[in-house]
């Protein structure tokens, strides 16, 4: 019973249990990845409470009490360690990391978790409060964002991205560089040579979606199809076999063909150094298609609508390119894999050299519900395999009522069907002929594309060209514009959506391309996500210290609107930012400043106004975001923020390798112009007064 | 609004200072002098062979601290001083140079004390003297002229670099002291210049640095506490009272020209009578909106929040015109703001706010926090955020109203860590709702 019911609703699974579960445990890591790990959100910054006040002291063990009049928190629990700092003095003197040995309603019972030396029992003892308690030591670097990814990164996060072997070879070639993902693209192809294509039916979360829809989509199909409108003269109908009728018994469509003519053209398009892969490779367009979609409706329940960012043209193309993809699924169930997909041809061409194959032995009794059932047009009008589209996902033989088909080593002595190849090889000149257009054709796509994305491109030569501030540690831009697969991947590990995709405005080139949107949000000091989660490197994965020295652009006040210096009011949104932030880029300067008669200044008069340090600003664009907010959106009181983010050449920093640090240092290191002479350390008091 | 809580924080941080010195005046309390030259006072209440334990007594905590035998320099009861380790080196620099003054054991210093300590420290480079670099730009004018000649520039007059680059960065303080000294070698042979530097060197030893003995050696140089043309004169009493010598400060204030400067420092060192004295006597002058602020403000110290709401409401009637309309407006503002402070945090009192739900809001991140406050029976029964906009705030909605039902109040709540400006939104937002409630 159980059975039947199963048969009706999913013959699929009846046919192939293993491929289905596989599938399954595939398609939820993925989305286990994607609206999991690299959500930033669960995470928490390092705990902080104030008001703490030393109690009884022992200074010859270091333990010590401390009590609080304020609210009391429940996580403050024995065992944990936290960093006591005493705030009584000035400037404020840590005392060291102390386990908590009891907690008890607002009380605690301190020991030091090292043992102390004599000079911090001293200062313990002399300590009177009150004490910040802390769980990390003061001064150090916030690193929650980070800390919270690496956490949940039991695997790359990028996992699925890293296994499409078309994004990393594109991406090699465009970016004429080792992508160090080759490996793994090298691993999922050796292993669709056991299992030719495999990647395809049991791995590729794209196809599992398709699989999905197309289920979704039965009802619409059945009726579109009998309305005649069934291309290649497919007999689709509920009596027929799902075989061509027209040109030739066992040839495939010549649609077919098309998934072959695309890889070549985003091969060709690579060897001139323009990367379309993102566009039409995979896994990149499944990646996308969340990021696009599914990322703000998780951000709209879990966080409010409020929060998700405007969507730009650039949305609607992709989500286009999407429904499209899927609504081929109304002709054929994964009509993109079998016909379109570049990724399944990297994996076709690879099948080439596959050890295992698909035979048919002579029990077949020729019903036609292996033809029926493929997912992937892998199977003849005479029920033999066409080699290079059969994933071995299995079904067939589930189905096969006499069990006629096997899976076996592809030398293995057992009894075929002839396959399609014999057949092929007796069309062997028409084939020639269709394959070399098709070449051609596709190369000459690939040209085509290249020229076309070049043309309404970056436009690296003109001047005053669209130049959008990238995420910290990007390539140079051409090499970045060569190596981003635009997989979407970073606007999701992205905290508070900094990272949006570019539409047009640096042409097509730059299409779904990672912006920092300052006027949106600014870039955390605490996170360094968008480096981890990228596949090919475009973003480079910094450690947190290295990302926090990466200039992504220099923050420019504009003097006209800014308000302490066009004289509205006093304001220091941007320098409380950049202070909190840990960066201290920005700086006062009193501006009109009233004087008296005698021209002294009157104590009272003027703004303080923001000056940013060049050397000290990397961009995050924190006092854009906050200008913008409070200044121009909810006070009305200017256009557009005051403070704004400018990216291009001696205002970012983007190395290929090397040190962020390293490059910081070497700046200040470079000597200061001395203005006297005067050695530091000397003339603290002059001759006279000696 | 923020601004308004700090600064009562730091004023009734003072203002405990002040009772500190005073009650250390009158009991003579035992003292520990540990080796690394830190003292603790307290009473001594137990001592065996390892360790002595002193007790001590902050504001209306008590507690108790045990010192290794070996750590310790000296024990000094009345007037016994037993010494049970010598320090390497002698006796300790200067008395306090060495190691902070800590609060409780604030030190009382003789004069003598006081004069070697401010000699001795003011001969000396401070320690971060040699990591500071002299840079300062190449336009200025070095010879200092006075007045300044020309319109408005500071990177030609020192006065109005120090003004409008040096002053507003914490970050450039050391670098303008460094420079003012070079300043002085530059002009060492200008005995008239002299003068105006080294008063520029106490005020910045004093308001920026902190440095207490090294600003009293420069304004001692420039003669401030001879000569009652200086304004300064207040502010080197301020040093004295500062480094432990209340007599010496007051002494200082009585012979130079009252101003307004005087007011505050009386109410910060607890003369709030003597203080509004003054005060109310030179509100009878053409300054009467100064007097008022600096009035207001010394009650508010004193933590006489109705007194200060009085003097600034009197502000507020002072009409702006005339001649120093300017100040008048600047002193309104300032005088609006210290009343919307004390009607918020000061004047905080729970039992005068009627049952029932108060809304208000607070600027958050980007836009305002709406809140809600519920009373009962004159306690906060409830806290609730009912419409925000913020992007980040973890934990601290949740977390800020919890601790506002907790303490019953709006003060002394730490904000959630990497989210300051949404707490205190919030504490800005129930304050106001409970301020506009009372009764």
């Amino acid at each position: 019973m159980i059975r039947r019911t199963l048969k009706r609703l999913a013959p699929t699974w009846v046919a192939s249990p293993l491929r289905r579960s596989i599938q399954t445990a595939c398609f939820l890591a993925f989305l286990g990845l994607f609206f999991y790990v690299c959500c930033p959100y669960p995470t928490r910054p390092a705990g902080v409470w104030d008001n703490w006040l030393p109690q009884d002291a022992n200074l010859q063990t270091g333990r010590v009490g401390a009590v609080t009049d304020g609210a009391g928190d429940e996580s403050l629990a024995a065992g944990r360690v936290v960093h006591v700092l005493d705030r009584g003095v000035d400037p404020a003197e840590y005392l060291g990391p102390f386990r908590i040995a009891e907690a008890g309603d607002r009380q605690l019972l301190l020991d030091p978790r090292d043992p102390l030396t004599p000079e911090q029992l001293d200062k313990l003892g002399t300590s009177f409060g009150p004490w910040s308690l802390s769980d990390d030591p003061p001064g150090a670097w916030p690193s929650h964002y980070a800390r919270g990814l690496a956490a949940k990164e039991r695997v790359a996060a990028e996992l699925f991205l890293l296994l499409d072997p078309l994004v990393s070879v594109s991406t090699a070639i465009a970016g004429r560089t080792w992508v160090w993902s080759l490996g793994a693209a090298a691993v999922a192809i050796a292993v669709c040579l056991v299992v030719p294509r495999g990647f395809c039916a049991y791995v590729c979360p794209m196809g599992t979606l398709l699989d999905l829809f197309d289920w979704l989509l039965r009802p619409w199909r059945r009726r579109f199809v009998r309305s005649g409108r069934s291309p290649g003269g497919t007999d689709c109908s509920p009596g027929g076999t799902g075989r061509l009728s027209a040109r030739g018994e066992n040839a495939q469509p010549w649609w077919a063909w098309l998934k072959y003519l695309l890889l070549l053209a985003v091969l060709a398009a690579a060897m001139f150094g323009v990367l379309i892969s993102g566009f039409v490779a995979a896994i990149p367009v499944a990646t996308r298609a969340l990021a696009f979609l599914a990322a703000p409706l998780q951000t709209a329940a879990f966080r409010g609508w409020y929060q998700v960012p405007p969507f730009g043209p650039g949305h609607f193309v992709s989500l286009g390119l999407l429904a499209a993809i899927v609504a081929l699924g109304l002709l054929r169930p994964r009509f993109w894999c079998r016909y379109l997909c570049p990724t399944g041809a990297v994996f076709s061409t690879a099948g080439l050299l596959r050890l295992t194959q698909r035979k048919v032995q002579p029990g077949c009794i020729a019903c036609g519900r292996c033809v029926e059932i493929c997912p992937f047009d892998a199977i003849a009008a005479d029920f033999s395999t066409r080699p290079t589209e059969c994933t071995l996902c299995r079904t067939c033989g589930g189905v096969c009522p006499t069990k006629a088909i096997r899976y076996v080593p592809r030398w293995s002595q057992i009894e075929d069907r002839p396959t399609d190849e014999a057949d092929v090889r007796s069309r062997a000149r028409r084939r020639f002929l269709a394959g070399t257009l098709g070449t051609a054709a596709g190369i000459g796509a690939g040209i085509a594309a290249a020229g076309l994305t070049r043309t309404l491109g970056a436009g690296f030569a003109v001047a005053d060209a669209f130049r959008p501030v990238r995420p910290p540690g990007s390539v140079p831009e051409p090499q970045f514009l060569a190596t981003c697969i635009r997989c979407g991947e970073c606007y999701r590990a992205c905290p508070n959506d900094v990272l949006q995709p570019l539409s047009f405005e640096q042409g097509l080139e730059g299409l779904w391309t990672p912006q920092v949107v300052a006027d949106w949000s600014g870039c955390e000091p605490s996170c360094n996500n968008c480096g981890r989660v990228c596949p090919t490197g475009a973003i480079r994965a910094l450690a947190l210290e290295e990302k926090s020295a990466a200039r992504m652009a220099l923050a420019v006040v504009d003097q006209s609107t800014c308000l302490p210096y066009a004289g509205v009011e006093a304001c220091q949104l941007c320098v409380d930012e950049c202070v909190t932030a840990g960066y201290h880029a920005i700086e006062f300067m009193q501006v009109g400043t009233e004087v008296d008669r005698s021209g002294r200044p009157i104590e009272g008069t003027g703004y303080l106004a923001p000056v940013v340090l060049a050397e000290k600003c990397v961009g995050c664009g924190l006092c854009q975001t906050r200008c913008r907010a409070i200044n121009a959106v909810e006070k009305g009181l200017i256009a557009e923020s005051a403070i704004r983010l400018q990216a291009g050449s001696g205002k970012e920093d983007r190395l290929v390798t090397g040190s962020y640090r390293a490059l910081r240092r070497r700046e200040e290191r470079r000597p200061k112009p001395d203005p006297t002479g005067v050695k530091a350390g000397e003339g603290y008091l002059p001759e006279f007064l000696k | 609004m923020r601004q308004t809580a700090t600064c009562q924080r730091r004023c009734s941080g003072i203002l405990a200072l002040g009772l500190l010195l005073i009650v250390a005046g009158l009991a003579r309390a035992d003292r520990i002098e540990l080796l690394s030259g830190a003292k603790v006072e307290g009473e001594i209440v137990a001592r065996d062979e390892q360790s002595v334990t002193l007790k001590a007594t902050v504001g209306s905590r008590t507690f108790t601290r045990k010192y290794p035998i070996d750590r310790i320099h000296a024990i000094v009861k009345g007037d016994d001083r037993e010494v049970l380790n010598a320090m390497e080196g002698g006796t300790p620099a200067g008395s306090a140079s060495k190691g902070k003054a800590r609060t409780p054991a604030a030190v009382q210093r003789t004069r003598a004390e006081i004069d070697q300590w401010i000699d001795q420290e003011g001969r000396t480079p401070p320690d971060w003297w040699d990591s500071t670099p002299l840079e300062f730009p190449k336009t200025l004018d070095l010879s200092f002229p006075e007045p300044a000649p020309g319109p408005w520039n500071n990177q030609k007059n020192v006065g109005q670099y120090l003004w409008d680059v040096i002053h507003p960065n914490q970050g450039k303080w050391r670098q303008g002291v460094r420079f003012m000294h070079h300043l002085l070698t530059v002009n060492k042979d200008r005995p008239d210049v002299h003068r105006r530097i080294m008063n520029t060197l106490g005020g910045m030893y004093y308001r920026l640095l902190q440095d207490f003995p090294r600003a009293a050696y420069w304004w001692r140089r420039a003669g401030v506490d001879k000569d009652d043309r200086f304004w300064s004169g207040v502010q080197l009493a301020e040093c004295y009272w500062k480094m432990g010598n209340k007599p010496m400060a007051m002494e200082l204030l009585r012979g130079i020209e009252l101003q307004y400067s005087t007011i505050k420092l009386l109410a910060d060192m607890g003369q709030t009578e003597e203080a509004l004295r003054i005060a109310e006597s030179a509100a009878q002058g053409e300054a009467a909106d100064l007097a008022c602020v600096y009035a207001g403000d010394a009650c508010r110290v004193a933590g006489l929040h109705r007194r200060a709401l009085q003097y600034y409401e009197r502000v507020l009637k002072v009409p702006a015109q005339g001649q120093a309309k300017g100040r008048i407006e600047r002193n309104h503002t300032r005088a609006r703001a210290n009343i919307e402070g004390i009607k918020l945090f000061d004047l905080l009192d729970l039992a005068r706010v009627p049952d029932g739900a108060y809304r208000s809001s607070s600027m958050g991140y980007e836009a305002p926090v709406h809140v809600e406050v519920t009373v009962k029976g004159g306690r906060i029964d409830s806290v609730r955020v009912t419409d925000h906009r913020e992007k980040q705030y973890y934990s601290s909605i949740t977390d800020t109203c919890r601790k506002i039902v907790a303490v019953q109040g709006v003060t002394g709540i730490d904000a959630t860590s990497s989210a300051t400006i949404t707490s205190e939104a919030i504490l800005n937002a129930t304050a106001k709702a409970l301020a506009g409630a009372t009764k």
